[in-house]
């Protein structure tokens, strides 16, 4: 993330101590040179540039009179100058307008929207003026009633905590691989990121096909290996642990190349100076491999949340069959997830109420684990 | 100002050009001159001319497209649907049919998201269950009166009820199913049997005297399940259930009624077999019995196809039989239906009323309707016309459909009602959790049942 930045200075980490010395580029010195002094701060023993703080060059020296002091003048800002900054902020709002109008009329609007609904009994086709306002009815349904959406919750937990833990460490562990000397090192990279570039639909067809107890590649090699045939997906005490896997097959390559980037912007003092106190490779991962990483794995395990809590497609995939002669959600609803749960509300039972009070529930369900993600993990100033 | 001005006049010429291209369009007219030549004599030379003498002026029906929406997404299932459009274009020069398909478990949310966006398929072929929240919403335009005349004069009694919600008539009724047993001849005579099962108690025996095991895994299964499908769940199980003198629902919508000591005695007969490891509920689709993994499963006929092409051992060894029986009952099928609709929205309901009644009436006298030809040829379902039913006898006097056609004389039609299919997905979600062990038989069917009276309730 921070790779080029960090390879540009030799001390500290972050982009706060480029310099050395305070930040600011304006002088304020009482001391005044015909020109802006390059370093801020009050002007230092031997420093053989401080002038008298009147504007009469001393002799020997040629000041211009007035340069240095032209543009501030007892903090009463310039009209012209104020103008310009004026218009600079219009052009900067107006080239942002595209975006944020966008944001407005479809993500916050709509988020707006579906919370109204969630107040209301709606069933997709009735007209909204006469829609049947509920109050918290959907949402006391949702947790008192709906032994399916709590199902939901659970496996969607389950899920999310075992496949960022795992890609995690299997994406920590692939980056320290793939960042030693190792062959074919370029090849190999391109090989963990091919997952990632596939549909997430397109690859849940494939893995139905290939663990199918009957006819899946899977079973056959197994069988080859006298181990009778699994059930996999067709068992509800596998089904969840073999979405986790296909989950990780996906996204551990975009772990790995992330960490990767992350660990080149280490720099090899750190770890020259580690050796040189006798520090084992261990402890060198520990107290410097680690702590530099802390950034990159803060937006790795936040945003990879956000993502596996939201999970629908590759459920739907490997759930549904080739056909779509089955319901989703696996057997015994032991694949069942909340945004698929909140899918078969909306479009088979026609409940929109209902579904997008799944949707807000889960909403502050993010919000509060990425918040709490970021206390946690942040590092403290 | 200058700058103003010019924009102002911008405005005012892309409102014209607007205006004259989304003006009506004037009615194409066919304008035929009868002419006569008359001959002119002039001084120097003789001419004939032309003068028209009557211009006879035909209106020439406005071009439309429609758009059909089905679940026979298939290709084998496809093709021959195209073709009967195309026939139907090529009569009607006017009309363009989109044929649109997906498969059956995206029909209904195709269905709910076309129309909350506005563009709703003008006919859609769909499931009798979902009909009382179609038209509950608005979103079924009522037949006119030369369709419904057809309907009610040509089709069955339990067609018409399949089609019939709030004493209206929404459609065309198609395809029946129903489901029978179905068992594999040849598995059943190396166990030693020369007929099917007749009751619940001998297809108990049957179910563990089929089943074949290895080292403490099922390899073959004695009934195949079909779990993750509510109809695949729900239908065998209310078999079943009516087979065994139970009910569903009752007729008046109050409660559900499945929660009997006949739907806890179905039931068990799953989670007794499940537990003495006769059936393997990871063993669970049609296909299993197609492959040869199963020896029984009750299903409805639209299988066939699949039997005859790829049944382990030969469509000849595919053998078809009435539900088992219980206590009281009497052995009942369940019987479900399909029907064309037309949207209420539809800008062309008309010509889309056209199109569908075409699809549904003989081609001529003692044939056979397009639709019928369809499913006879194509799906292996029992067409609900009677012309059809008789024009296309020879197709449905197999072994295998001549039990089913049978069976749909005294076959018990799925409740229509709504909230029917969430009701269905309660029943199955519970079943489920038994077959699993994650709940005992009578807590599951408790829960469904007090969830299908709250749906039932709420809906009232």
């Amino acid at each position: 993330m921070n790779a080029e930045t960090a390879s540009e200075h030799s001390g500290g980490s972050g982009p706060e101590s480029e310099h050395s010395g305070g930040s600011g580029s304006e002088s304020e010195h009482s001391g005044g040179s015909g020109s802006e002094s390059e370093h801020s701060g009050p002007p230092g023993p031997g420093d053989a540039q401080v002038q008298p703080m009147h504007n009469t060059p001393a002799p020997g020296n040629h000041t211009p009179s007035g340069q240095g002091h032209a543009e501030f003048s007892l903090g009463i800002p310039n009209p012209r100058r104020r103008k310009r900054i004026n218009n600079k902020a219009m052009w900067a709002f107006i080239f942002i307008a595209p975006a944020v109008i966008f944001l407005i009329f479809f993500s916050f609007i709509p988020i707006l929207f579906s919370g109204w609904i969630s107040l209301n009994n709606w069933d997709l086709i009735t007209p909204l003026n006469k829609m049947k306002f509920m109050g918290t009815d959907n949402y006391t349904y949702l947790f008192q009633r709906d032994d399916i959406f709590k199902a939901g919750l659970r496996n969607t937990f389950v899920f999310t905590i075992a496949g960022v833990t795992i890609n995690t460490i299997l994406g920590l562990a692939g980056a320290l691989l793939l960042n030693s000397k190792i062959r074919f090192r370029t090849f190999w990279r391109s090989i963990y990121f091919l997952p990632i570039v596939t549909a997430p639909l397109a690859l849940g067809m494939m893995w139905y096909s290939l663990l199918n107890k009957n006819f899946g590649l899977i079973n056959n090699l197994l069988g080859y290996l006298g181990i009778p045939p699994q059930p996999f997906l067709s068992s509800p005490d596998t089904a969840l642990a073999c979405i986790i896997g296909i989950a990780v097959y996906q996204y551990v390559g975009y772990y790995i190349i992330v960490s990767t980037a992350g660990l080149q912007g280490i720099p090899q003092e750190y770890y020259d100076a580690a050796a040189v106190d006798g520090a084992s490779p261990p402890q060198s991962f520990w107290y410097i491999t680690l702590p530099q990483l802390r950034p990159v794995l803060l937006f790795l395990i936040v945003t990879n949340t956000i993502g596996a809590l939201q999970v629908f497609d590759l459920v739907f995939a490997t759930t549904t069959g080739v056909a779509a002669e089955t319901s989703g959600g696996g057997p015994a609803n032991s694949t069942m997830v909340i945004v698929l749960h909140m899918y078969n509300t909306a479009f088979k039972f026609f409940k929109m109420g209902r579904a997008s009070a799944m949707a807000m529930v889960l909403f502050v369900i993010i919000l509060l684990i990425t918040l709490i993600q970021l206390r946690l993990l942040q590092k403290r100033d | 100002m200058k700058s103003m001005r010019f924009v102002l006049y911008l405005v005012v010429l892309s409102a014209m050009i607007l205006a004259a291209a989304c003006g009506p369009a004037p009615t194409p007219q066919i304008i035929e001159k009868v002419v006569e030549k008359t001959t002119i004599v002039e001084s120097t030379r003789v001419v004939e001319v032309e003068v028209p003498v009557q211009v006879q002026v035909t209106e020439v029906p406005q071009p439309v497209k429609l758009t059909m929406l089905t679940h026979w997404g298939e290709e084998s299932l496809m093709k021959p649907m195209q073709a009967k459009l195309d026939e139907y274009m090529a009569l009607n020069p006017h009309v363009t049919i989109e044929y649109q398909a997906v498969t059956f478990d995206q029909l209904l949310p195709k269905i709910a998201t076309a129309r909350a966006a506005g563009i709703s398929p003008d006919i859609y072929h769909f499931y009798n269950l979902w009909m009382p929240d179609f038209a509950k919403g608005g979103m079924l335009a009522v037949p006119p009166p030369d369709v419904l005349e057809d309907i009610k004069a040509n089709y069955t009694p339990g067609s018409l009820q399949a089609v019939t919600y709030a004493d209206t008539i929404w459609g065309y009724p198609t395809e029946i199913n129903t489901y029978q047993l179905v068992y594999n001849k040849k598995m059943l005579k190396d166990a030693g049997y020369d007929k099917p099962p007749a009751t619940l108690a001998e297809l108990t025996e049957y179910t563990c005297k089929l089943t074949k095991s290895s080292g403490g895994k099922v390899e073959v299964t004695g009934m195949a399940l079909m779990p993750g499908w509510d109809s695949g769940v729900v239908h065998p199980f209310l078999s079943l259930l009516w087979s065994a003198g139970g009910q569903y629902v009752a007729d008046d919508l109050s409660a559900a009624l499945f929660d009997s000591p006949e739907g806890l005695s179905v039931l068990k007969y799953y989670t007794d077999m499940i537990t003495q490891k006769c059936i393997d509920p990871a063993i669970g689709s049609f296909n299993d019995f197609v492959t040869g993994k199963a020896a029984m499963i009750i299903m409805a006929n639209w299988f066939r196809s699949t039997l005859q092409a790829s049944f382990v051992d030969g469509y000849e060894n595919v053998g078809v039989a009435q539900i088992p029986t219980s206590g009281s009952g009497t052995p009942t099928a369940l019987q479900y239906n399909w029907l064309w609709g037309v949207d209420n929205g539809s800008p062309n309901r008309d010509e889309a009323w056209k199109l569908v009644k075409w699809l549904n009436t003989p081609t001529a006298e003692g044939q056979a309707s397009p639709m019928g030809d369809y499913l006879t040829s194509a799906l292996g379902a029992i067409p609900s016309r009677t012309s059809d039913q008789v024009a296309l006898k020879d197709r449905l006097s197999d072994e295998f459909m001549t039990a089913y056609v049978a069976s749909a004389a005294t076959a018990k039609p799925e409740p229509v009602y709504a909230g029917g299919q969430e009701v269905k997905t309660a029943l199955q979600t519970e079943v489920e959790a038994a077959w699993y062990g994650k709940k005992t038989p009578e807590d599951a069917l408790k829960t469904a049942a007090e969830e299908a009276n709250r749906i039932l309730g709420e809906n009232k």
